[in-house]
């Protein structure tokens, strides 16, 4: 082994087992508690014995499995269409010279910044048979209320609005940092702007597509947000509806059912990361960030560039004006009411006056801007480097990384908030009842998310750059320094949104794990919600959006200067 | 029979309550806050806090979750050797589950000679409000006229499919108020209106607030809810009504407090100053029952109501239930 390269392995394998320690406990450690109680026939704190039984109540139940099939449709569907609607989007504001783009890229990084839950309510304003805005315009131009949002279409279609922004990010990053001579040689060699499309264009972007499409995926199949909203009222059972029911929502609370349903989870998530792997098993072949400019051109879609604008607003009006509007018309109403000239009439700021003179509003967002803007740096550094450890480098065991940041992924929040709750709450360190718990909790939980962003543009850096730098005796951290990170900003901005945006909305974790005096805005949002109170949700919910919207627009500022050529 | 048991678990938790020293308002300004985890609405909990802080210069801090929630919440605390909470706000059999297992203590307050005899539950006091559950309809989509007289009449084939209610096979409010029915109608009636409830289709969800969120906005204008909703969106100039009925059932909310107060001072003080008729009112104005003598709740006819409190259900029972109700109302 030559000196240069004995230099550079060493670092490596110390990263490795940092790394690998503190993901081993983040993950591990809650995980244990949770399939600890899985087994047990009675909750942590009690005297209780070893058992199956839960697994037995769970698996011999014939309507268990019937919820495994409505969930895969529902989240299969729901992913793919989110999947259609991003990589449409991303093209054209992306690749083409199609007008506004700048604008409505911006708008379709709004909906990812959305409480998940004000969305459903929305479309539920917009489209319910009885008294939807939508249906009563059609009623009163067409004479007939063509709209039923509860159904599995109605479901399938707010859930993929709703994951749509996520793998626009990821994908609109990937075609950003694409090496265009590829597609060039293909454009000399007699091809057209279409057969360049799927022939060079998307094969490059597949890995950050079916990253998208796993992510979401997985994100459909644990969501409760959506179907609380509409799955319920229309009596379609899925795998988190029953879990919900019979587990944590029913009197009294059964954590270990919870906890089992949790374990059978990760088992099906397992299956979807190995499958991930295999397809991005020959990362090689997307290597597409290589030593020379890589600057993506602009299709010129000459006429067509203004139906293509008109494409993406208008899957912007369903992700994100139509939405939105919605959320505003409701905040300003005083109460929750139908459209009509009486309520139109009866408009106030009064929600909004209420955000000001409320200190438990204002401490709200005080804490979670703290862990959106702490917790996502912390995490997206964290990512890139597991990120950089699985995908680049050839130590042994890098896969188990990925493994383990994605066990906690595969519990639902409210889950996974369990097994956080037993494993901190006697924990060395005081850590319950403060914010730094839900700090915890929101790395734990959206590591991947971080990792799958930063793993898509780590995935197409050629590894000739870093031969080349380690050729010249460049050790690690100078060819993490000047060479790999300035090439992974892309990822690493893309993650940082991704994810404070999630932190600043959280509630799933949140509202098991806070503490009076450390609320987060999710809980806050969420009761509201559950009080009735939608006008001073909607104003807290558009108050979030528009302060996340500034937290994303600092950042694009901040790193825009930056940016690599 | 009923009566003398009811007089007797007055007189036995007001006589054998421990003798309780008065609220040191010194000792609990200088402890500062109380620790509330409960499942009264936090905008009604914000105006207690704002009065009271007013008042003691003491602070609120108040975690608000289901009675579920709450009372999972504290266990949970409790075995890990953590007792954070001193009050919590929450339902009677919860409460009693925690006082069995040592989570809560026993409560007193100078206020209890301010509350019926019938209200007293001879392990933990009195309860501060009911939840009362009626029909409640949306005077926008229909009139007065229209609206059904009694509980039979929902059962009418044009209230088919076109009322709201939460789901009892998943919501214990309903399922218990759904199972105390022959309470107020006898068995043999009650069982037959709970089938003819599920003929009728109702649209079902979550719990109660969905379903007078329905009702307010018009989706589906008449349904089961909570009577205080027409006070508070009443306050906002929503026109909603009840259906006036002889007898209607609730839900009895209960004060509890820890076994082991962090800061018992102020938790003393919270306790009787939210027994207080100015804590009862503030409560009422939000159209809430309050039980104590006097107060009652803003919206019309909201004294005539005769209340009966629902039966309570252990784990068995709530299976049992959901079960039976799953079968009638899923199927």
């Amino acid at each position: 082994m030559t000196a240069p390269v004995r230099r550079f392995v060493q670092p490596v394998y110390l990263l490795y087992i940092c790394a690998g320690l503190c993901l081993a406990f983040i993950s591990l450690y809650p995980t244990f508690f949770l399939f600890y109680g899985s087994i047990r026939s009675a909750p942590l704190g009690v005297a209780g014995h070893l058992t199956a039984s839960n697994y037995v109540q769970v698996y011999s139940d014939p309507e268990t499995y019937k919820l495994v099939v409505n969930t895969l449709i529902f989240a299969a569907g729901a992913s793919g269409l989110s999947v259609i609607f991003a990589l449409a989007l991303a093209w054209i504001t992306v690749r083409t010279n199609a007008p506004f783009r700048g604008l409505l890229e911006l708008t379709a990084v709004i909906p990812n910044i959305m409480p998940s839950l004000l969305v459903a309510i929305s479309w539920v304003l917009l489209l319910n048979p009885t008294n939807g805005i939508v249906n009563q315009l059609c009623l009163s131009l067409f004479g007939l209320a063509p709209f039923n949002i509860y159904g599995i279409p109605g479901l399938i279609f707010v859930e993929s609005l709703v994951l749509s922004p996520l793998a626009y990010l990821i994908i609109a990053a990937a075609l950003r940092g694409m090496d265009p001579s590829l597609e060039e040689s293909a454009k000399t060699s007699g091809s057209n702007e279409l057969g360049v499309a799927l022939r060079i264009t998307f094969p490059l972007i597949r890995p950050a597509v079916l990253a998208a499409a796993t992510l979401n995926f997985v994100r459909a199949a644990e969501s409760f947000d959506t179907p609380a909203i509409i799955a319920l009222p229309a009596r379609i059972e899925l795998f988190t509806t029953k879990m919900f029911r019979e587990a944590i929502g029913s009197f009294p609370t059964n954590h270990n059912l919870a906890a089992t349903y949790g374990v059978g989870l990760v088992a099906l998530v397992f299956v979807f990361v190995y499958l991930y792997r295999r397809f991005t098993a020959e990362v090689e072949r997307f290597a597409t960030v290589t030593g020379k400019g890589f600057r993506p051109h602009q299709i010129d879609l000459r006429g067509w560039k203004y139906f293509a604008s008109l494409t993406a607003l208008s899957i912007l009006v369903l992700m994100v004006i139509l939405p939105f509007l919605t959320l505003v018309l409701v905040s300003l109403m005083p109460f929750y009411q139908t459209l009509s000239r009486a309520a139109l009439k009866a408009l106030t700021l009064r929600h909004y006056v209420n955000l000001f003179q409320d200190d438990r509003i204002y401490s709200a967002f005080r804490n979670s801007l703290f862990l959106a803007i702490m917790g996502a740096t912390v995490c997206v550094l964290f990512a890139a480097v597991i990120s950089y450890l699985t995908v680049k480098t050839k130590v042994i065991g890098r896969g188990l990384l990925e493994a383990l940041a994605f066990i906690p992924w595969a519990f639902p929040g409210t889950a996974l908030a369990i097994g956080i709750l037993w494993a901190y709450i006697n924990f060395p360190i005081p850590i319950y009842a403060t914010l730094w718990i839900l700090m915890v909790a929101y790395i734990t939980r959206y590591l991947p998310y971080g990792l799958r962003a930063v793993s898509s543009v780590i995935v197409q850096i050629h590894k000739d750059l870093e031969e080349a730098s380690a050729t010249c005796g460049a050790g690690l951290s100078t060819t993490l320094r000047r060479i790999l990170f300035p090439l992974m900003r892309p990822g690493l901005v893309a993650g940082w949104i991704i994810l404070a945006t999630f932190f600043i909305r959280e509630f799933s974790c949140s509202i098991f794990l806070y503490s009076p005096g450390a609320e987060p805005l999710g809980p806050l949002i969420y009761f509201y919600y559950e009080e009735g109170s939608f006008g001073a949700m909607a104003g807290v919910g558009v108050m979030t959006m528009l302060v996340s919207v500034l937290l994303v627009a600092a950042t694009r500022g901040l790193t825009k200067g930056r940016a690599i050529a | 029979m009923t009566k003398i048991r009811i007089a007797c678990a007055f007189l036995l938790f007001v006589f054998l309550s421990p003798n309780r020293a008065y609220p040191d308002v010194a000792g609990a300004k200088k402890e500062g806050k109380v620790t509330i985890y409960g499942s009264l609405e936090t905008s009604t909990m914000n105006l207690i806090e704002k009065l009271f802080k007013q008042k003691y210069g003491v602070d609120i801090d108040y975690w608000w979750g289901s009675s579920t929630k709450v009372t999972d919440r504290i266990t949970t605390e409790f075995r890990a050797g953590k007792q954070l909470f001193d009050v919590t706000l929450n339902h009677r059999p919860l409460l009693k589950i925690m006082k069995k297992e040592g989570i809560v203590g026993n409560l007193n307050s100078p206020a209890f000679k301010f509350f019926p005899a019938e209200v007293f539950d001879s392990e933990v006091g009195p309860a501060y409000r009911n939840v009362v559950i009626g029909i409640i309809y949306n005077e926008a989509h229909i009139k007065a006229d229209q609206a059904p007289k009694s509980y039979d009449d929902l059962l009418d084939p044009k209230w088919k499919g076109k009322f709201v209610m939460a789901d009892p096979t998943r919501h214990t409010t309903t399922t218990q108020w759904l199972a105390s029915m022959p309470k107020i109608m006898g068995k043999e009636k009650a069982d037959r209106y709970i089938k003819g409830l599920a003929a009728q289709r109702p649209v079902l969800v979550d719990s109660i607030t969905p379903a007078s969120q329905k009702i307010l906005t018009g989706e589906v204008p008449i349904g089961f809810a909570f009577t205080k909703y027409i006070a508070i969106y009443g306050k906002e100039g929503a026109k909603l009504d009840y259906v006036k009925v002889d007898k209607m059932l609730g839900d009895g909310q209960y004060l509890g407090i820890s076994s082991k107060p962090q800061h018992p001072n102020a938790a003393q003080l919270f306790i009787d100053f939210f027994l207080s008729e100015e804590g009862m009112k503030i409560l009422a104005d939000v159209g809430e029952t309050v039980t104590r003598k006097g107060v009652y709740p803003t919206f019309k006819d909201a004294e005539k109501i005769k209340f009966t409190d629902v039966d309570e259900l252990n784990k068995e029972g709530f299976a049992a239930k959901s079960k039976e109700y799953k079968d009638i109302f899923l199927k």
